[in-house]
């Protein structure tokens, strides 16, 4: 579903040039759920905003579904309906009731009738857990309702993969639980995802994978039982005593 | 209190200088009744006058004998016997009429929104040119804005109606609501521009991210929220831009600074013309910043 050939994705800033993701290759099958763990600033946000296109890498490739980002002729925003991205800031749209949050993008991207595009929204959010918010505006929602919606209308574009960058980092610890729970009902049943978190018990419950990024590169990459009771590498047994 | 002492002091200072108020001259420049003149269409005489309400009727019996035609007028200017000639004015009839000053606030008002409508156009486009990533586009609009705010709006009026209305033949309304459009046009622009630039990145992130293309997401989800913040200096803008019309008076556009100085050179009542073009200002920009007050609050509803 996702293939990831030698990506390589540098920023410059004051002379200097981080190698933000360094040459990463890997793959994510249909229906498998991967988890990217590590420390800040290691890579993670860009490498998974490189995955949707987000952000323009230098070099590599990235094949989403059998299209390739990089080839001149694909159409990114036709491949970004089919991913996708739940934020760790939520980003719903302030000016838009929770309902038009999921229905804007339905009607002005997959074209959908206003009729459909609100049953479809309805559905997702009762899904979710706030059919009752509906018309509300984000602004009066918790953190977790607010994070909640974004799940809703990334699901109501029916993607093929959803990308979450750490989306319970800026919840109220109370709040975590609600969305940790959404997002494991998603992968039982089936979405393929690829998710960077803190949360160490998401990880060890639902990943089929867990991988570990420090400075730019994938150092760790392991089925949950194996790299949370013996990680080879020694910068992943370092972290995960800081974090465990 | 204040404003009791403001008051007697002004009392004073007119006196002093002995001026007397005419404040009873000032409402005809609003709107005065018009003598309309009612002509006789035949030559004859006047046969008989009936009053019928507030109006006469005059009959006037033909020259050469035939039926009597009837004239009604308001007020009556011959007599029971008077011989006519054809077309002869034979009473008035009063009508109301717009007077210079509605006329030159008028011509105030629409001015100012005309050319606050297009410069709100021009201020848009040249917006997302000075954000855009080409290059080119880039630097006309900073060329743009640049030349228009380094320059006196005096100047550019002149410029624009003197050498650029000669050169294309344009008619001199034209030429004030050009200049006055690209004068607001330039701020609007600069104003837009920090108003898309504060939009969070992660509105515009969230909108890519679910297949919305560059410019689904600027109407959809950038615009408007750009638009609610900039709302309160869009809205000085063009208070400002209603008081900065009545540098057009320069090419002789009769507005209504114009018709305040046209009317003091026929009535002497120079203070008090003064006092209520001023007034006139005062009260369009406050219905104008009371109703984008309540726009203001209509788009809050969501915080
Ligand atoms: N827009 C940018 N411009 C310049 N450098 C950037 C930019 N975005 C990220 N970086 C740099 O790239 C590196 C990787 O950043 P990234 O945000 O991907 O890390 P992260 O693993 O997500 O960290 P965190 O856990 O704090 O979110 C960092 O060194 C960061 O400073
Ligand atoms: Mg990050």
């Amino acid at each position: 579903m996702i293939e990831v050939k030698n990506l390589i994705k540098t920023f410059e800033g004051r002379g200097q040039v981080v190698r933000a993701v360094d040459d990463v290759s890997t793959q994510v099958a249909k229906g498998e759920v991967v988890v990217i763990i590590g420390p800040s600033g290691s890579g993670k946000s860009t490498f998974l905003r490189c995955l949707n296109g987000l952000e323009e890498f230098n070099d590599g490739q990235v094949i989403i579904d059998g299209i390739d980002l990089t080839e001149s002729k694909t159409n990114l925003n036709a491949v970004r309906r089919e991913v996708g991205m739940v934020f760790q800031h939520f980003n719903l749209f302030p000016h838009k009731t929770v309902l038009e949050n999921v229905t804007l993008a339905q009607r002005v991207v997959r074209q959908r009738k206003p009729a459909e595009a609100n049953e479809r929204a309805m559905k997702l959010l009762t899904k979710v857990g706030i059919a009752e918010k509906a018309n509300e505006y984000p602004s009066r929602l918790s953190g977790g309702q607010q994070q909640r919606v974004a799940i809703a209308r990334a699901l109501a574009m029916d993607p093929k993969v959803m990308l979450f960058d750490e989306p319970t980092s800026a919840l109220d610890p109370e709040m975590v639980g609600e969305v940790l729970d959404v997002m494991k009902q998603l992968a039982r049943e089936g979405m393929t995802m690829a998710v960077v978190t803190h949360e160490m018990g998401f990880a060890r419950e639902v990943a089929d994978r867990v991988m570990f990024m420090d400075a730019g590169r994938i150092l760790e990459d392991a089925p949950p039982a194996r790299f949370f009771t013996a990680p080879k590498e020694p910068r992943a047994q370092a972290f995960l005593k800081q974090v465990l | 209190m204040i404003l009791l002492v403001l008051a007697v002091g002004l009392w004073f200072a007119t006196q002093r200088i002995h001026y007397e108020w005419r404040w009873e001259r000032v409402p005809q420049y609003f709107a005065y009744r018009a003598e309309v003149s009612q002509d006789t269409p035949v030559a004859g005489r006047v046969s008989a006058i009936t009053p019928e309400g507030r109006s006469n009727r005059i009959e006037i019996t033909p020259e050469g004998g035939g039926q009597p035609v009837t004239v009604t007028v308001e007020q009556a200017q011959v007599k029971v016997g008077d011989a006519v000639a054809e077309n002869d004015t034979v009473g008035v009839n009063f009508q109301w009429r717009v007077g210079p000053l509605t006329q030159g606030l008028w011509v105030t008002i629409w001015i100012s929104f005309v050319s606050g409508f297009i410069g709100l156009a021009i201020g848009l486009v040249t917006g997302l040119c000075r954000i855009s990533k080409n290059p080119t586009l880039r630097g006309l609009a900073i060329i743009y804005i640049e030349l228009i705010r380094g320059t006196p709006l005096l100047v550019q009026i002149f410029i624009f109606y003197f050498f650029i209305g000669t050169v294309l033949n344009l008619d001199r309304i034209v030429a004030g609501v050009g200049a006055l459009a690209l004068f607001v046009g330039a701020y609007t622009a600069e104003i837009i521009r920090a108003g898309i630039q504060s939009i969070a990145k992660g509105q515009t992130e969230a909108a890519r991210s679910l297949g919305m293309s560059a410019t689904q997401t600027m109407i959809y989800i950038v615009l408007p929220q750009a638009f609610k913040r900039v709302l309160p200096p869009l809205a000085g803008q063009f208070i400002s831009l209603i008081k900065d019309s009545s540098l057009v008076s320069v090419i002789a556009i009769t507005d209504l600074t114009k018709s305040g100085r046209e009317i003091i050179t026929s009535s002497f009542a120079t203070f008090e013309i003064w006092f209520t073009v001023a007034l006139l200002y005062l009260l369009v920009t406050a219905v104008l910043s009371q109703l984008l007050f309540w726009l203001e609050r209509r788009f809050a509803r969501s915080d």
